[in-house]
């Protein structure tokens, strides 16, 4: 039965657990210290893995009860629709992460936030702009001339 | 230096111009991001933190700390007219708060809720002020094996007080503290897990965590919900209350205030275990518990009052010990050490500026959040109209802001994204997310005390059996680990 949630992540963080010892057995030893670099980690490897054998045997009903049966029954459909969204936002996200340091903070953060704000569903375009312009400024004012931490500037010249 | 000059140290810090602007901005940010659900005091201090640099750090904590305490404080408001808890501490609220609402009564169901949150928030920094030194005085002499074990305390005891399934939160917590494994280890100088980067070589910041597997997680959770209708927002009316209402106020505010700030300083208890404890007791001592669920004068104040008296219980241990109890003060006692500030006995020693001025704060804060609560909530509740897409896009922009505004290194904001998608695949498969934050925060200080430790007996384990205080936490941390596990094996055999 390996439909089961709790089967299925079990046996990731098994796997994670098994790499996360792997490369604890790997490090460097000393032999003067009571207690070496790697004996934590080790020990928090086998922990990871014992712990995730329990959770193969644990049914799931035990964790799902509090979530309630609207979960459960989510439509498949809406799901799907959902991790589109999410995997495009985070796209832009990384996008966004990428042209900070090039096109500057303002800019980037201008269009960021009139594209999500857009792509979510807002249909008021002119509050939207309005947002999309007056947050980055002030952020910037805030932050580069108030707190002395400056943002990347970017293309543009102040 | 004794208490009273420490206390006035304190006075000076908190009823300064400075001091009370900083308490005022603390608390009214609190109370607007504690109200937008799905946002809680942890985004809220983290998207402080990067504001705050470069701010005296008394001002600072003391601001922070009224995030803390004044988004307990607005999570109801949204809790009560949208049945939308914008906390986990106000989940309870909902209870009879809501339907009160839909009785059309919101105003007067809004000010039973500052009003006993008030009384819980004061009673609470008065034992506050009480305990704290007092602990404090008791762990000057506390040496590294008794950190270690108190430590270890405190992380065995929100897993076993964790929402959700115990496996589940331990789980949550060992992946915290092996993400906090990573970086150069400070006794040998090896570097682990940084998979020969450079940028990991000190560690993954707090920020990047409590910012990633909060914030952002909490964003993509809202993305997900985007669509959910809040309902329609009612007419607020009249805040007034009869006689009769503080009446039957003051047995539950009385009881439940004292009973909330306990609950507080347990490690692993907060406010939201609190809440659901004192709703259930006054039910059951009720004369009338039919009522409750219906808008129960009683069932609103309990929980309302016990929410506020925990996060001044929380303080306790986070002040007087330097150990946090929550995920929430986990990410106060992060935000005290971006500031440079290791809270615990000594802070109580040498900085009573800090100590005290943190404490005295909140009874200004707590009287700022009533007049913010009381009189100005119709025009404050407004910002539950900001639309969702708006929310979102704002939300993102400051955890980035944030993360990039102290590393000034964009592969932190990739480290942050992908935390964000960790933090949202843990909820998403209902890991609860607090282990997760409170064991990165205590592993690294874990590790080091127990290695001073054994480094202090030259390897014998016995150093942590021989010292009464750290035998009688390393005791109680096992009860704490059995004790659950033996009353649900109980419980089962029961039904079986």
């Amino acid at each position: 039965m390996l439909a089961s949630q709790n089967k299925k992540v079990s046996l990731i963080l098994i796997g994670l657990g098994s790499v996360f010892l792997f490369m604890s057995y790997k490090l460097p030893k000393y032999t003067l210290v009571p207690v070496d670099a790697d004996a934590v980690p080790i020990f928090l490897g086998y922990l990871l893995i014992f712990l995730s054998i329990i959770l193969f045997f644990t049914k799931d009903q035990e964790t799902e009860v509090e979530d309630g049966e609207e979960q459960v029954t989510k439509p498949k459909k809406g799901l799907d629709k959902n991790t589109k969204m999410l995997l495009v936002f985070g796209g832009i996200v990384l996008f966004y992460i990428v042209l900070l340091e090039i096109l500057g903070f303002l800019i980037t953060t201008a269009i960021f936030i009139f594209i999500t704000t857009l792509l979510l569903g807002y249909k008021k375009h002119k509050t939207n702009i309005i947002v999309a312009l007056a947050v980055p400024v002030g952020f910037y004012y805030l932050f580069n001339f108030v707190l002395k931490i400056s943002l990347p500037k970017g293309i543009l010249p102040f | 230096m004794g208490v009273m000059d420490g206390i006035l140290e304190g006075a000076k810090v908190a009823l300064s111009l400075q001091g009370i602007a900083f308490v005022l901005m603390g608390v009214l940010l609190g109370t607007i991001i504690g109200m937008l659900p799905g946002l809680g005091p942890i985004t809220a201090i983290g998207v402080m933190i990067p504001i705050s640099y470069g701010m005296d750090p008394a001002m600072a904590l003391v601001m922070m700390a009224g995030v803390y305490y004044g988004a307990i404080f607005g999570g109801s408001t949204s809790s009560i007219l949208l049945n939308a808890p914008g906390v986990a501490g106000t989940v309870a609220t909902a209870f009879d708060g809501y339907p009160m609402a839909q009785q059309g009564k919101a105003g007067k169901a809004l000010a039973i809720a500052a009003i006993s949150s008030f009384f819980g928030g004061t009673v609470g920094v008065v034992l506050l002020m009480l305990f704290a030194p007092l602990l404090a005085t008791v762990a000057v002499s506390f040496g590294s094996p008794e950190y270690f074990a108190l430590m270890l305390l405190a992380l065995t005891a929100i897993a076993s007080l964790s929402e959700g399934s115990t496996i589940k939160a331990l789980i949550s917590g060992t992946l915290g503290f092996m993400v906090a494994m990573i970086g150069i280890d400070g006794q040998t100088g090896t570097s682990r897990f940084t998979f020969g980067s450079s940028s990991l070589l000190s560690g993954i910041d707090f920020l990047v965590i409590a910012l990633g597997i909060y914030a952002l997680a909490e964003v993509f959770k809202l993305i997900v919900d985007r669509n959910k209708d809040d309902g329609p927002q009612r007419t607020i009316g009249s805040i007034k209350l009869s006689k009769e209402d503080l009446k039957e106020m003051s047995g539950p505010a009385s009881r439940q205030s004292i009973v909330g700030f306990l609950i507080g300083v347990l490690p692993g208890a907060g406010a939201t275990i609190a809440s659901f404890i004192a709703y259930i007791t006054e039910k059951k001592i009720a004369k009338n518990p039919e009522e409750f669920g219906k808008g129960s004068i009683k069932g609103l104040t309990a929980p309302e009052t016990a929410n506020n008296a925990a996060t001044s219980g929380a303080f306790v241990p986070l002040l007087s010990l330097g150990i946090p109890g929550s995920g929430t003060t986990a990410v106060l006692l992060g935000a005290f050490m971006v500031m440079g500030i290791q809270p615990g006995p000594l802070l109580f020693t040498e900085q009573p500026n800090i100590f005290w001025g943190i404490i005295i704060s909140m009874y200004i804060g707590n009287i700022f959040l009533l007049i913010l609560n009381l009189p100005l909530i119709p025009y404050i509740s407004k910002i539950l109209n900001i639309p969702r897409p708006m929310l979102i896009s704002l939300v993102t922009v400051f955890c980035l802001i944030g993360v990039y505004g102290i590393s000034f290194n964009t592969f932190d904001l990739y480290l942050l994204l992908a935390f964000g998608i960790i933090g949202l695949l843990l909820r998403l498969v209902s890991f609860p997310a607090a282990p997760f934050i409170l064991a990165f925060i205590l592993g690294g200080m874990i590790e080091q005390s127990l290695r001073k430790s054994l480094t202090i007996s030259n390897g014998s384990f016995m150093i942590f059996l021989e010292r009464p205080i750290t035998l009688a936490f390393l005791i109680i941390t096992v009860l704490s680990l059995t004790i659950p596990a033996l009353l649900s094996l109980r419980k089962k055999g029961k039904t079986a």
